[in-house]
């Protein structure tokens, strides 16, 4: 077993165990029947976690603006706690994680800090094939068990999560501006450029994380906005989405029936 | 009805953006516009009817001043009103049906607002006919049934006939002081207040059931029953009941005999596009 | 909106510079869409942010919208006039009330709901994609800015082997996965999505404004009575976002319709009536054919 870098002595201890044999995950029923049907076999429920205290800015009242400092701090944060959790996988021999979820906490002890945290189940394939990804780590997917079935029998492996994100402060209008338009129904060329250029970043990083992956795409995007404890003008833009490569390419996925449930 | 040939999605797929690139549109006097989810839609292709228009039908209805005053026994305005309001939103409902030639229309979202001087009555739904189109004849049928469960009822050899409706408004009744003071220690039934709400209970789904009579019904299925005081005025009480009434149309009921599936999905999984967005 | 795309940041366009795929599928939707022989090329989005005000009473905006100001006239917009039936003549008394189609609130939200949609196309245009599914859009007010932000989202396609879309202009759809693979087997093709926003004004005369407020008797007790003009009103709104829609399909089928009506009282009777409609816009590329029916099950759980 490779001995974890960076993570509390507790969490090497637990690993142990879950070598000899023993295996625990948060998958359903289901979504275990599925992840065996794929061809893998669950070895543990893996986490990581960092709290990070996240630094000031300054805004400009009236103008609209990416505030790098607190996107910096959003996304090393998260990237730590993602790192730890794919040691953890690592420490198992882990091909994979799947099911992950990212959550932030914030506690009351902690002004200004947040607790990133991301949980998921490591797999290993059962043929011994390695699934580790470019970067020859674990891969791992926000997939959940039925998802990841799917996604196999498409001739699609996942490569990793991948994400961006893009702190940005909106401008609040000026007095005089709001009333010399008053009545007036007219685009505001000024917003709609901040909100596409925030999500643009965004998403354009989330993408060179999969490119550094050599994923040929990513499926499954979602673009959160979230306010966080900044008020309402300061809103951080995440893009995550779970980067895949093509194999096969031949989609074995049987076709549907379609059928009309007598279920309440 | 011999099962079609299962063609490939991939040369529909090429069939389809074809004739998008090089057809020009029907340029027909008015396309079909459907509520209906495409799930639904395809139900209803699957059982060879189609959907033809969106229909609504709105009625507001003015409520004379002090109705809601104290006062004894059924508030006979404020239900006169409601049912004003919906016989006359169906009515233009079907007006609608009518005119674009459905047969009815199904999947009816009914919305009641009961307002101090007002009583809002909104249908909005999907008027529908058989794509074998032969003349509806007759009055369209109204039903807040799903397409899915129409579909399925007409399976059986049921058809809906309309919408079965109910409603009555009562005053809470009081009690005398000194009964009131009497009672305060004892326990007791207060028969006055229970007869005053099974009675307008009892009334609100009378007449539902004549409405469904009326329209030929043998049944009302998917009865859902509201009360509760109004909002601006905590001593009156309105109850109403709504459902589709049915009626067999075949010599016998169809059985369906469904078939036993095993579900390994979580939950059923369906394309939600707020998903895209996260939580 | 041709070469160039003047009308992209920066961003973006690096973005859609590099060559792996991004797409807002979920994995069933990723899976169908492949095996309809679909490629997705890029999640594209597109937005616009308004000013947006609500022409409250006392707005000066509001002039030569009322009947009591006289003014612009817009042709072949709905309007119907009330008169007071009691020859009354008061200052206090509204003889007459009017219902009219409010065009100028329209056609801003046409603009902006336009605006996100074309760049998203745009974007999507800019990648060699034939088509856009999945699409997700939101009509939402931004922070307290008093502005409203029109927002597109949806996933670039390629149809494998397929004619580029005619005019350059991709098709779009709300519609993802097995729901567009059933539609298309049914002989539906996607053409765009379309919307419309209707907005009705109602300034109440008289006989409405009593009836509103809760009808007096005028000499006589009066039962419960439709309000004519509101009642009409309300029709009339959700017939004009259909006729707005109707006129964006040209004879194609509308499927998916969501119809969704906002109400703003601003006193007895009187009010502002706002009508979405929303929806796919199909066209059959096919005869009719059977789909098999379903099969009726039962969860054995």
């Amino acid at each position: 077993m490779t001995q974890p870098q960076d993570l509390p002595k507790d969490a090497a201890h637990r690993l142990e165990e879950l070598e000899h044999g023993l295996f625990t995950s948060d998958l359903s029923v289901n979504e275990f029947l599925l992840v065996k049907e794929a061809g893998f076999h669950p070895l543990g429920f893996v986490m990581g976690s960092s709290i990070y205290h996240i630094g000031l800015q300054t805004r400009k009242w009236g103008e609209s603006q990416e505030l790098t400092k607190l996107t910096e701090a959003m996304y090393t944060a998260r990237e730590l706690a993602m790192n730890r959790m794919e040691e953890e996988a690592q420490a198992l021999g882990a091909d994979g994680v799947v099911g992950v979820r990212l959550d932030v906490n914030y506690y009351e002890w902690g002004s200004d800090s947040a607790e990133f945290i991301a949980f998921g189940t490591a797999v290993k394939a059962e043929d011994g094939t390695s699934h580790l990804n470019a970067l020859g780590k674990p891969f791992t997917s926000d997939l959940s068990g039925q998802d990841f079935w799917t996604l196999m029998q498409t001739g699609h492996v996942p490569q990793g999560l991948v994400m961006g994100t893009c702190v940005y402060h909106i401008a609040h209008r000026k007095f005089t501006q709001a009333l010399g338009s008053v009545g007036q129904n007219v685009e505001l060329p000024n917003f709609t450029q901040a909100l596409y250029e925030a999500r643009e970043l965004a998403m354009t990083r989330m993408q060179d994380e999969a490119g550094l992956l050599k994923a040929s795409g990513i499926v499954g995007v979602r673009l959160e906005e979230k306010s966080h404890q900044w008020g309402s003008h300061t809103i951080e833009f995440l893009a995550l989405g779970t980067a895949v490569t093509k194999t096969t390419g031949t989609v074995t996925l049987p076709k549907p029936i379609t059928i009309i449930s007598l279920d309440n | 009805m011999s099962s079609p040939p299962t063609a490939d999605p991939r040369a529909e797929m090429l069939q389809g953006a074809r004739s998008l690139a090089e057809a020009p549109p029907p340029g027909e006097a008015r396309g079909i516009t459907s509520d209906l989810s495409v799930d639904e839609a395809l139900l209803l292709h699957s059982a060879g009817w189609e959907p033809v228009d969106l229909v609504c039908g709105v009625a507001v209805v003015s409520v004379p001043v002090g109705v809601w005053n104290w006062g004894q026994g059924t508030i006979s305005a404020a239900t006169d009103a409601h049912n004003t309001a919906v016989e006359s939103a169906a009515r233009q409902l079907r007006g609608e049906c009518t005119k674009v030639h459905g047969h009815g229309v199904v999947g009816v979202r009914v919305q009641v607002e009961v307002r101090p001087h007002h009583i809002d009555v909104e249908l909005v739904g999907t008027a529908v006919q058989p794509v074998a189109g032969t003349d509806g004849g007759g009055t369209p049928f109204v039903s807040d049934l799903s397409a899915r469960d129409f579909i399925l009822l007409k399976g059986a050899g049921w058809m809906p006939v309309g919408l079965a409706f109910g409603a009555c408004f009562v005053y809470a009744p009081r009690r005398s002081a000194g009964v009131a003071m009497k009672q305060k220690t004892q326990n007791v039934e207060l028969t006055n207040f229970t007869e005053a709400m099974y009675t307008a209970r009892e009334s609100a789904m009378e007449r539902m059931q004549r409405s469904a009579l009326d329209a030929g019904g043998q049944g009302v299925v998917q009865v859902r029953v509201t009360e509760g005081p109004m909002s601006f005025a905590r001593h009156a009480v309105g109850f109403t009941a709504w459902g589709t009434a049915v009626r067999l149309v075949a010599d016998s009921h169809q059985f369906l005999r469904p078939e036993l599936v095993l579900p390994l999905d979580d939950a059923v999984v369906t394309f939600e596009a707020q998903s895209l967005r996260g939580k | 909106m041709s070469d160039g795309s003047p009308d992209l940041p920066e961003a973006a366009v690096r973005r859609l510079e590099s060559n792996s795929f991004s797409s807002g599928l979920s994995v069933p939707d990723f899976a169908a869409c492949l095996d309809l022989g679909l490629q997705p090329v890029a999640l594209v989005q597109g937005f616009c942010v308004m000013q947006w005000g609500w022409y409250g009473a006392g707005s000066g905006y509001m002039r030569g919208a009322s009947p009591y100001f006289g003014g612009q006239q817009y042709p072949g917009a709905y309007a119907e006039t009330y008169r007071c039936p009691h020859g009354f003549v008061s200052t206090e008394h509204r003889t007459w009330g009017q219902n009219i189609e409010q065009p100028w609130v329209e056609a801003a939200w046409a603009q902006g709901y336009g605006s996100a949609y074309a760049r998203m196309l745009e974007e999507a245009a800019l990648h060699g994609a034939h088509g856009a599914i999945g699409v997700v859009d939101r009509v939402s007010h931004l922070a307290d800015t008093g502005t409203t932000e029109f927002h597109f989202l949806g996933t670039a396609v390629t149809v494998e082997g397929g004619p580029p879309p005619a005019g350059g202009t991709p098709w779009s759809t709300y519609l993802a996965g097995q729901r567009l693979t059933k539609s298309i087997e049914a002989g539906f093709m996607p053409v765009a999505v379309v919307a419309a926003l209707a907005s009705v004004r109602v300034w109440a005369y008289c006989m409405t404004e009593y009836l509103m407020e809760g009808a007096r008797t005028w000499g006589g007790p009066i039962g419960p009575q439709e309000v004519e003009q509101v009642s009409k009103a309300h029709m009339a709104v959700r017939q004009l976002a259909r006729k707005h829609v109707r006129e964006q399909l040209a004879g194609d089928a509308l499927h998916g319709a969501s119809i969704q009506v906002e109400k703003r009282e601003l006193a007895a009777g009187d009010e502002v009536i706002d009508c979405t409609l929303r929806g796919n816009r199909m066209r059959r590329f096919k005869e009719f054919d059977e789909v098999p029916a379903p099969r009726p099950t039962v969860r054995l759980t």
